[in-house]
């Protein structure tokens, strides 16, 4: 499928006032605010064409039905890839992801789908397209259309392409498993060093620590035996894993905690309150089953928990009630209806609500794309 | 200006906090670009976030338009006052409000100067990275309008990648947080939208910024190469080695020379000077180092030159950070540009530029940011030459048609502003315009916040710009340009 053809497909449905969603492999359809089933559905997944892939210039545009794991797959024959690992890579969709801005533990290092996309062509629901941005890394001419499609969840414009920044493949890679009853010190600890990790993964259940490190393989090896070193002298129990084990041990990770029943709630902290949030979940949560995973570093936790939902709309309460305004967020990713009807799926919206309701009014002026699906109903 | 209007501007921001006098205004008629000027009508210098928030409302109610600056350095007439209009100085708001080593967070006011951050810091082995050449004077609020980056980039990214939250007085007088301290605050990205918005979609009264911690080994390779092209490839092939360095760094035989008139930095002479940096992990450091050593001197790099000390590589950088100014040296004049290319295209774009210089008569000199093909070509010239002042530009406005071309930028730092307003059509159709201007609309639905710059407009783009005029200020001897 080409950008015309979804051009037209926007445009037919919208001169209908039908309204829209956009989709791509559906692996976050349960996210978002409830919305009643939209009038058409758009599937993406007929472009899934690697663009360009211009490996001397590290940047390669990908269309948005491709999906990660395919685009990686191809940008590898030069040694390149696009540096995010968000959950269900193996088959999440380009657009998917950036419209969520999705992203997983080699955030830590890379950041999120809104730090490496550099260009964007994207589709308005009136069947108008445009682009914003382009296809090199350092340019500062007009707006950002491309990053105000990232969490948007796709209720301003469909994405048809997206142009990404690459970094080269690192040739070897060592992780560093510690266990210990308190992660705070050795989080400091590693933040205070001079170590380069890609990644800084907490989870629970034992509570561990995961610490990646990819490099050439002197580097990897040397800071990954320094971590270890720096974990034995705060209080932590520290293996190194590399080859077919630290394989193993990174998809096991990766399927944390979505594998798992019971809802999944995203909590964003200070990095500095990773540690005592975990402490008090400990505290907390005796009476249901749970579990906490996230980038320890960075400030994200991705915490499933089950009960009924009576019992998660109690924790999502006592948890916002404790995050003061731009200093934390919980937003509710998967849930039962029930949950979502209970409490708010994206809990405060702080004082800029009217600026993003003058944006969609801009965008989608007859509330068209994604209704009731995106951030704070827009 | 209506006096009931500038009264009740006093009324907000004291008498103090207002310039009327006509020699005072001299000061804000332009930024560092000093080919466009404009009177303000009033200039307004806040204290603090409320006055801002004041000033701005005022202008709202009255309909006056209204343009925010921080210290003036930006280099596309994007803080160039408008006519009838007032000019809000920012640099009375100052402060560093909030240090927090340990979530790696500083929060500022927009007027703390850039390299004061991370001054701040670097006690506790943090620095900010964004690293714009003018880092010793320009000011975060002018980094977060233009999205300012550096020479370090490549690795470390620009400003947007070192924002996390903004206060920020919407073109209506509301104060608004966009972004929070934390990450991932749920919502439409208004931090990634304001940030490089140049200054037309709000005021800043207030950033936190990331900091970053200081890498345990950084060091710095100078080599000389007979071409540019010489020179380009070694880049590729370091690039082409999964070698991500801090910085890469071209300068040509004619800026070489001016920065060593200017500040004697002890580059050897070639036709090419190329800088390459290297941080992070000391084994990493140590072994990539010695392949982009091997590199220059497989690519025919001499004089290969490795600082041995932080006095060495502060000589090799102050030789490259002063390029710009030290263009005075060589030429009475000179016109500063700034492309984006895909870095592969350099040979081909260079060669455009090298048979423009025959053609043109007019001598460049390139300073280039080699690792993300943001080419500074300087065009020299002599404006008691009559008509060279117009050649001049013409020649630069050439040159970014060779960027675009190549599938580049009209600007990858110095922004689009009054300067390059009416080139983006070159760059963008008119539905990609129209599509931003949904964002410019949003926010700033009555126009006033900034009016005239990023976006052409027909009364702007209609008529052609005048020739140069020298400041008053230079007529009379006071000032020079940089």
């Amino acid at each position: 499928m080409t950008t015309s053809e979804l051009a037209a497909a926007l445009a037919d449905a919208s001169a209908n006032r039908r309204t829209i969603a956009i989709e791509g492999a559906g692996t976050k359809r349960a996210w978002g605010g409830t919305a009643p089933a939209a009038d058409v559905c758009i599937s993406t997944r007929a472009m899934n064409r690697v663009i360009e892939h211009r490996h001397g210039d590290l940047t390669a545009t990908v269309q948005a039905g491709a999906s990660l794991a395919d685009v990686n797959r191809d940008l590898a024959r030069h040694g390149q890839w696009i540096a995010l690992d968000p959950p269900f890579g193996d088959r999440a969709t380009i657009g998917g992801i950036v419209a969520t801005n999705d992203s997983g533990p080699r955030r830590h290092r890379f950041g999120a789908p809104r730090d490496q996309i550099i260009g964007v062509e994207l589709v308005r629901v009136d069947g108008v397209i445009a682009k914003a941005g382009g296809i090199v890394v350092k340019n500062v001419a007009g707006y950002d259309l491309g990053r105000l499609m990232t969490g948007s969840f796709g209720t301003l414009a469909a994405i048809a392409t997206a142009t990404f920044k690459l970094y080269p493949i690192p040739p070897a890679s060592r992780t560093v498993t510690i266990e210990t009853s308190n992660i705070a010190p050795i989080v400091s600890a590693l933040a205070a060093s001079q170590l380069t990790p890609t990644a800084v993964e907490v989870a629970t259940h034992p509570l561990r620590l995961l610490v990646r490190f990819e490099s050439i393989e002197a580097a990897a090896d040397q800071q990954a035996a320094e971590a270890a070193h720096l974990a034995d002298t705060h209080g932590g129990r520290a293996t190194v894993a590399s080859g077919a084990e630290e394989t193993t041990l990174w998809e096991a990770h990766a399927g944390r905690p979505w594998s798992g029943d019971g809802a999944v709630l995203k909590l964003t902290l200070m990095p500095a309150d990773v540690a005592p949030t975990i402490a008090s979940l400990h505290a907390t949560l005796w009476d249901v089953e749970w579990e906490a995973v996230g980038r320890a570093a960075v400030g994200v936790l991705m915490l499933r928990v089950g009960g009924d939902a009576a019992r998660q709309a109690r924790l999502v309460e006592s948890l916002r009630a404790r995050l003061p305004q731009g200093r934390g967020s919980l937003v509710i990713v998967r849930a039962s209806d029930d949950l979502k009807r209970a409490v708010d799926v994206w809990g405060p919206a702080g004082d800029a609500l009217p600026v993003m309701r003058a944006i969609k009014q801009q965008f989608d002026p007859h509330g068209l794309l994604n209704p009731g699906r995106g951030p704070f109903g827009l | 200006m209506d006096k009931s209007f500038v009264a009740a501007i006093e009324a907000i921001v004291g008498r103090d906090g207002i310039l009327r006098d006509p020699v005072e205004l001299l000061a804000y008629e332009s930024d560092g670009l000093a080919r466009l000027r404009e009177t303000p009508s009033l200039v307004v210098l806040p204290h603090d976030a409320a006055q801002v928030q004041g000033v701005v409302r005022c202008c709202h109610a009255h309909d006056v338009p209204f343009v925010a600056r921080g210290h003036g350095t930006g280099l596309s007439g994007g803080a160039v006052p408008v006519p009838g209009g007032v000019l809000i100085g920012l640099s009375r708001l100052n402060r560093i409000l909030e240090v927090d080593i340990p979530n790696q967070r500083i929060v500022v006011e927009p007027g703390v100067i850039n390299l004061d951050v991370t001054r701040r810091v670097s006690p506790d082995g943090f620095y900010y990275a964004p690293d714009p050449s003018s880092q010793q004077i320009c000011s975060i609020g002018g980094n977060v309008a233009e999205n300012s980056g550096g020479a370090h980039c490549l690795k470390y990214g620009f400003t947007v990648h070192h924002v996390l939250a903004l206060e920020v007085v919407l073109p209506n007088g509301d104060l608004v947080h966009v972004g929070g301290a934390a990450v991932d605050v749920p919502g439409l990205d208004l931090v990634g939208v304001i940030v490089g918005s140049e200054g037309t979609l709000g005021v800043v009264t207030k950033a936190t910024l990331r900091l970053t911690r200081i890498p345990e080994t950084v060091r710095t390779i100078l080599a000389a190469f007979d071409s540019t092209e010489a020179a380009g490839n070694a880049v590729s092939d370091i690039i082409a080695a999964g070698i991500i360095p801090g910085a890469v760094e071209m300068m040509d035989r004619l800026t070489v020379e001016a920065a060593e008139a200017a500040v004697h930095p002890n580059f050897p002479k070639a036709e090419a000077v190329l800088i390459v940096e290297l941080d992070g992990s000391a084994v990493e450091v140590r072994e990539q180092f010695a392949l982009v050593e091997g590199i220059c001197h497989r690519r025919g790099g001499t004089d290969v030159l490795v600082a041995q000390n932080d006095d060495q590589r502060a000589r090799i950088w102050k030789g490259r950070k002063a390029a710009f100014a030290a263009m005075g040296r060589v030429s009475p004049n000179y016109y500063v540009q700034d492309g984006v290319i895909p870095r592969t295209k350099l040979p081909e774009v260079l060669r455009r530029i090298r048979d423009l210089e025959i053609r043109s008569g007019l001598r460049i000199g390139n300073v280039f940011h080699a690792g993300d093909g943001n080419l500074h070509p300087l065009v020299c010239y002599d404006e008691s030459v009559p008509g060279q002042g117009e050649l001049a530009q013409q020649v630069a406005s050439e040159i970014l048609t060779y960027c675009i071309d190549a599938g580049g930028s009209l600007t990858g730092e110095h922004g689009v502003g009054a300067d390059k307003a009416c080139q983006m059509p070159k760059m963008f159709s008119d539905t990609d315009l129209d599509t931003m201007l949904l964002v410019r609309t949003a926010f700033n639905p009555k126009g006033l916040c900034n009016p005239g710059k990023v976006f052409p407009t027909p009364r702007l783009c209609g008529e052609k710009p005048g020739p140069y005029t020298p400041h008053p200020a230079e007529r009379a001897g006071l000032a020079e340009r940089l």
